[in-house]
């Protein structure tokens, strides 16, 4: 050390990146994937954490068993104020480790599975019909955003858990300041309070319920059999609120920017309608939107590229380096939706992957496979430089002004 | 050469990604939507889907193992 305050090592980076282009990776991922694939980074508070940045180490961190991500560990690292302020405390399976993570999560998973939720498909092409109905009877232009992105995964999580269709409204606003980075930590805070406060409300009106939705069965089979406590299943319908909302959302609008910007992949997606499910997969590796999750705590020590991870030490595993690693994706920044995507870990990887990723699946290959058949010349109302960005837990855009 | 598949239910997360990737030898458990195989015999000319199956498994509850056939 020096008394002028002279460092004679590189300075360690401050995490999280910035992005400097709105829908690419940071740089930085692909220069410390090259250089120091696992390295240490400085967070907000001046904490310090590790860094992955390869595919193979990344999986490799995500299923570890001494890899916690449980935010009530002493020095468990997040992305700023705001996200420490909505993500501690959380009494939910995202934040628990097995064999308590596993019990919880096993509640759901049968509503989540692939063959259930593919009867979904008949009921989303006539939703995503009638909204398409909608906007091609306007004049144009529209923003996708609030007559499509967020209204079916809306409509596809109030049918889910049978709330009233109005409530909506509460909800997108709700979560999105909830999951916001940009709002102060105790506005984040309340809009997190008031969703769980919903949730509560909504116990308390279906405690006698007979009915067969997932609110009501998780009521008689989880929380009068003394499996979850009442907290426990708040925060869970919480869970399902957040990861089945901002996520799909942000990935049908970004997604629908993505095609807009390669008119030559949109064409031969017109051409092959059969490429339809690859070119979801492609869309979930190119955008990568869950760009703030995968943060944990080393619960015992963990050794991976050369590097010992102490108990104790903060881990960010960022899906989106994992999903523009060369070596498992050729040309990674380039969209091509005839390449094998299957591998992306656009959902994370371990025993927290995304519960409602088949979900996600038939609902993006939905609205994708709707919108851009009834509205092949869709296009950008307004300049692509005016189009703003929301730096969230999950990535978006604001508005997304289209015409056709 | 025969292949075959071997499932570690408990490790199972029902993340459905087999059931996604390979629906012929993938299904999920109607109670808990774990891994159910359907089939433990990979036919010929379906080996890379079963290994792309056990690949995307995000617990790693799927073997496809290579075994010389019995004579």
């Amino acid at each position: 050390m020096t008394p002028t305050g002279q460092t004679e090592a590189p300075a360690i980076k401050r995490y999280p990146f910035t992005r400097t282009s709105p829908l690419a990776p940071a740089p930085e991922f692909d220069e410390l994937r090259t250089n120091d694939p696992v390295t240490q980074v400085e967070l907000w508070n001046g904490n310090r954490a590790w860094l992955a940045t390869r595919y193979e180490d990344i999986r490799a961190l995500l299923h570890n068993p001494n890899l916690s991500s449980d935010t009530m560990r002493e020095g468990f690292p997040q992305a700023n104020a705001t996200a420490a302020s909505f993500r501690g405390g959380q009494r939910v399976f995202a934040r628990m480790d097995p064999p308590q993570h596993d019990e919880h999560r096993l509640m759901l998973t049968a509503d989540f599975m692939v063959r259930h939720v593919r009867e979904l498909r008949p009921y989303l092409d006539e939703l995503i019909d009638n909204f398409l109905d909608d906007m091609q009877a306007s004049e144009g232009p529209v923003d996708l955003v609030k007559v499509l992105a967020q209204p079916v995964p809306a409509n596809i999580i109030t049918r889910l858990l049978d709330l009233p269709p109005e409530d909506s409204e509460f909800f997108l606003e709700r979560v999105n300041t909830w999951m916001s980075l940009e709002v102060e930590p105790a506005v984040s805070a309340q809009a997190g309070a008031d969703s769980l406060a919903y949730f509560d409300r909504l116990i308390t009106s279906r405690l006698e319920s007979t009915a067969d939705d997932l609110v009501s069965r998780l009521i008689r089979e989880r929380l009068l059999t003394g499996q979850l406590s009442r907290a426990e299943l708040q925060h869970m319908l919480g869970l399902i609120l957040v990861g089945g909302f901002d996520t799909t959302a942000n990935m049908i609008a970004l997604g629908t920017l993505t095609f807009i910007q390669h008119p030559d992949q949109l064409q031969v997606l017109l051409d092959d309608p059969s490429l339809l499910p690859n070119a979801v997969e492609e869309l979930l590796r190119y955008l990568t939107v869950a760009h703030h999750v995968a943060y944990r705590i080393a619960a015992g020590p963990i050794e991976i590229a050369g590097r010992s991870i102490r108990e104790g030490d903060g881990v960010i595993a960022p899906l989106m380096a994992a999903n523009y690693d060369p070596e498992v994706f050729p040309s990674p920044h380039t969209f091509d939706i005839q390449r094998d995507a299957r591998g992306h870990l656009a959902f994370g990887y371990g025993v927290h992957q995304c519960l409602g990723q088949a979900l996600a699946r038939v609902e993006l290959q939905a609205v994708f496979g709707k919108l851009f058949q009834r509205l092949p010349n869709i296009r950008l109302a307004v300049p692509e430089n005016e189009l703003r960005f929301k730096d969230s837990l999950i990535y978006g855009v604001v508005a997304l002004p289209v015409t056709w | 050469m025969s292949v075959k598949i071997e499932v570690m239910r408990e490790r199972c997360m029902g993340a459905g990604n087999c059931a996604e990737v390979s629906p012929d030898y993938f299904d999920q458990d109607s109670i808990d939507g774990t891994v159910v195989l359907l089939r433990s015999d990979v036919e010929p000319g379906d080996e890379h889907e079963v290994e792309t199956a056990a690949d995307v498994c995000p617990v790693a509850a799927i073997l496809v193992k290579k075994t010389a056939a019995s004579v």
